[in-house]
């Protein structure tokens, strides 16, 4: 199969288009505007056939997306950080109809201050939806993790939406090699979507969504999503395999590069794992054992993949590209409360980098690999560090002088 | 294979500046491609900053011969092509910063490379062309993707065919004229050709230790995203990089006003006289106003700012 340079944005698009949705609600949003332009210009050329409608809001285009996919529709929607906040209660709602909706995240900085590079506070602040998330590395990724997507949220033990997440920039605007495979192949990988709990008959009519009154009720139908999700993680295995066989290419819910005798890991997610990558390759090229996890699927959680390959290590520093104001990097509490209780649990640090697209400079690298060394023979952990070099604070200064801040 | 005219590293970083709508981006594309299409790992990407005509822009182009793990802007390039010289002047551009030693700018200009360099001050090692007078010469516009994309194409070592094959997939996409299409790919050619390859003498990435701080707290007075200093924008000069310049002679001006509606700058005032006049600091060069006169008031000269 003959690769082709793609941008994260084409990548997303050519998988929509294989996988033959029925419907496409949209609203732009910089960073993924690209895709779904692209999806248009399809649409319209007659080389796609789906149903484009542009909606007002992403508070609209979400739920057209949830009530299209509960009439038995295959669906896509794409959406960025402002937008997909924008329609953040529709999040919940959708999710809770058990509708299998692929919707793809571009992942933009939140406002304020305003800006326009990635970092993972918009889609990290869904976590909690009952979407399911996978977040991709590459361009190749984006395009297969679509695919991958339908035929695990459309099976009948997870029926649960799903988050599909690239960076902004750095992936959407990026032009990469991407084998784009062929609708053929596709088809064998990923069957029509035939629901049998969501559907619009006129001779079978039914209420969905509906009011429900009593804790206990509520609850039931939350832990089945819960539950649902738990089943995710068996069948997400079984995708992996299947994909593997039909496309060639390996996935799984984590990733590993130079772990084999790591005795410090390196943990990232997206595509700054590519540059944590590269500081791992130079840091071994200087005799340091550091190796790096990379997390794909966050939701559901991979505790046991993630327990398994953490447990023994001397010390792990969690790398987020998000914060939350108060407490600090959410990927490390989520992965502290996993190996808590664990009888060889590793340090773990936290650090904070990349936000609004910084960039993590070697020389950072070089300062979280030293902390981890020292920390482990200190047996002290410092509290979550925000990574930053005296360059920026320079040109912070230089930027605040002008702006008449002093 | 390996990457022509290198010394150590089997990585080529180029980074493209122009103006928004010169072509920067496909320009860095055009690069990318005829690295892959050679069979070469390529990363391409633009960085926007202000949407608009006009505007600041860079494009970035990775060339290597393994997997490529880098992500983002490329503060070290080996390579600077200079679109549009103007920005040479320009503190927020700054086009030629972090390059790496013994890379190489190539600057659009009418200027020898010895002029450029002491114009600008440059110590680097500089190549120059004309990209804008070919692209008026051989394609009628001053749009020079394709021309700036062949030229590093040239610089980087890469061959005659994966230029042509990479100006045909590039533009193909964009454009359905098969004889503007045609002209590009001669074009580009041409440039390919007039640049007298060089030995490109960078090393390796210089691992520059950017030491770690810990950020001081300060008051939202100062940490609030706010700015307190007057707006400053009369001083910023947009029509300074024009390629062609508006000229008026008002012995058939009727007044009718045509050109002040429809500027898309407002960029054309009027005078006491009740004659309209361009303000040629903020004047793009668009030309629109040159086609929607009715009375052929306004001609237009060619602006070169070497």
């Amino acid at each position: 199969m003959e690769k082709v340079m793609l941008t994260g944005n084409v990548a997303a698009a050519w998988g929509v288009r294989l996988a033959e949705v029925d419907f496409i609600p949209v609203f732009p949003v910089t960073p993924q505007t690209e895709i779904v332009e692209t999806l248009a210009k399809w649409i319209s050329d007659g080389v796609m056939d789906c149903r484009f409608v542009t909606m007002d809001s992403e508070h609209s285009m979400i739920t057209a997306a949830g009530t299209a996919s509960a009439t038995g529709a295959r669906v896509f929607t794409a959406t960025s950080s402002q937008g997909l906040l924008y329609g953040f209660e529709m999040l919940y709602t959708v999710a809770g109809w058990r509708v299998p909706l692929v919707m793809v995240n571009v992942s933009r900085a939140l406002s304020s201050p305003i800006t326009l590079e990635p970092d993972h506070n918009d889609v990290l602040a869904a976590r909690d939806s009952g979407f399911l998330q996978i977040h991709c590395e590459t361009c190749q990724e984006v395009l297969d993790s679509i695919l991958m997507a339908y035929r695990l949220v459309e099976d009948e033990r997870v029926l649960l939406p799903i988050i599909v997440n690239m960076d902004g920039f750095y992936l959407s605007f990026t032009r990469e090699p991407v084998e784009v495979p062929d609708m053929e192949r596709v088809r064998r990988f990923l069957p029509l979507y035939q629901p049998r709990h969501a559907f619009f008959k006129a001779s079978q009519p039914m209420a969905q969504g509906v009011v429900v009154l009593g804790g206990s009720v509520y609850s039931y139908f939350k832990y089945q999503m819960h539950l649902a999700s738990q089943k995710a993680l068996e069948v997400y295995k079984e995708v992996c395999v299947e994909f593997e066989k039909v496309f060639g290419r390996n996935y799984d819910t984590i990733e590993g590069f130079m772990l084999d005798d790591a005795e410090y890991v390196l943990v990232m997610t997206n595509s700054f794992s590519t540059i944590g990558k590269a500081a791992v390759k130079r840091a071994r090229e200087k005799g340091i054992k550091v190796g790096l996890l990379r997390l794909k699927l966050l939701r559901p959680f991979p505790e046991d993949d993630i327990k398994s390959v953490l447990k023994g290590r001397k010390a792990v520093a969690v790398i987020d590209q998000n914060i939350s104001i108060g407490k600090g990097g959410i990927l490390h509490s989520e992965i502290a409360s996993c190996l808590y209780n664990l009888k060889h649990r590793p340090l773990l640090l936290s650090f904070i980098g990349g936000l609004g697209g910084k960039n993590i400079s070697p020389g950072e690298f070089e300062f979280i690999f030293n902390k981890m060394i020292t920390e482990v023979d200190t047996e002290e952990v410092e509290r979550c560090q925000l990574l930053y070099t005296e360059e920026e604070w320079n040109e912070m200064v230089g930027l605040k002088r002008i702006a008449g801040k002093g | 294979m390996h990457l022509k005219n290198r010394i150590e590293t089997k990585m080529l970083r180029l980074r493209f500046h122009g103006r928004g709508g010169q072509g920067v981006k496909v320009a860095s594309r055009v690069l990318g491609t005829a690295a892959f299409l050679e069979g070469y790992y390529a990363q391409d990407f633009p960085l926007y900053g202000a949407e608009r005509r006009g505007a600041p822009i860079a494009a970035f182009t990775r060339i290597s011969e393994e997997p490529i793990m880098e992500r983002g802007v490329i503060t070290g390039p080996d390579i600077v092509i200079v679109m549009d010289e103007t920005l040479l002047h320009n503190p927020q551009a700054m086009p030629i910063s972090g390059l790496k030693e013994g890379g190489i700018v190539l600057i659009n200009t009418p200027h020898s490379p010895m002029e450029a360099s002491a114009k600008y001050k440059i110590t680097a090692q500089v190549i120059t062309l004309d990209i804008t007078k070919i692209s008026l010469d051989m394609l009628g516009s001053t749009i020079l993707s394709t021309l700036a994309g062949a030229v590093a194409s040239r610089i980087a070592g890469l061959r005659e065919d994966s230029l042509r094959a990479a100006v045909e997939k590039e533009l193909s996409e964009i454009i359905t004229d098969r004889g503007l299409l045609e002209k590009n790919i001669n074009a580009s050619l041409y440039c390919f050709n007039a640049i007298i390859p060089v030995e490109i003498k960078t090393a390796g990435v210089i691992q520059k230790g950017s030491s770690v701080i810990t950020m001081p707290f300060e008051t939202a007075e100062i940490s609030s995203p706010a700015i307190i200093a007057t707006g400053n924008t009369p001083l910023r000069l947009t029509g300074n990089w024009r390629v062609f310049r508006p000229v008026w002679n008002y012995d058939d001006c009727t007044k009718c006003m045509n050109c002040v509606a429809r500027c898309p700058d407002g960029c054309i005032l009027v005078n006491e006289d009740g004659l309209p006049y361009t303000d040629y600091n903020n004047c793009k060069g668009c030309l629109i106003c040159v086609e929607e006169c009715p009375t052929k008031t306004l001609g237009m000269v060619r602006e070169v700012h070497a």
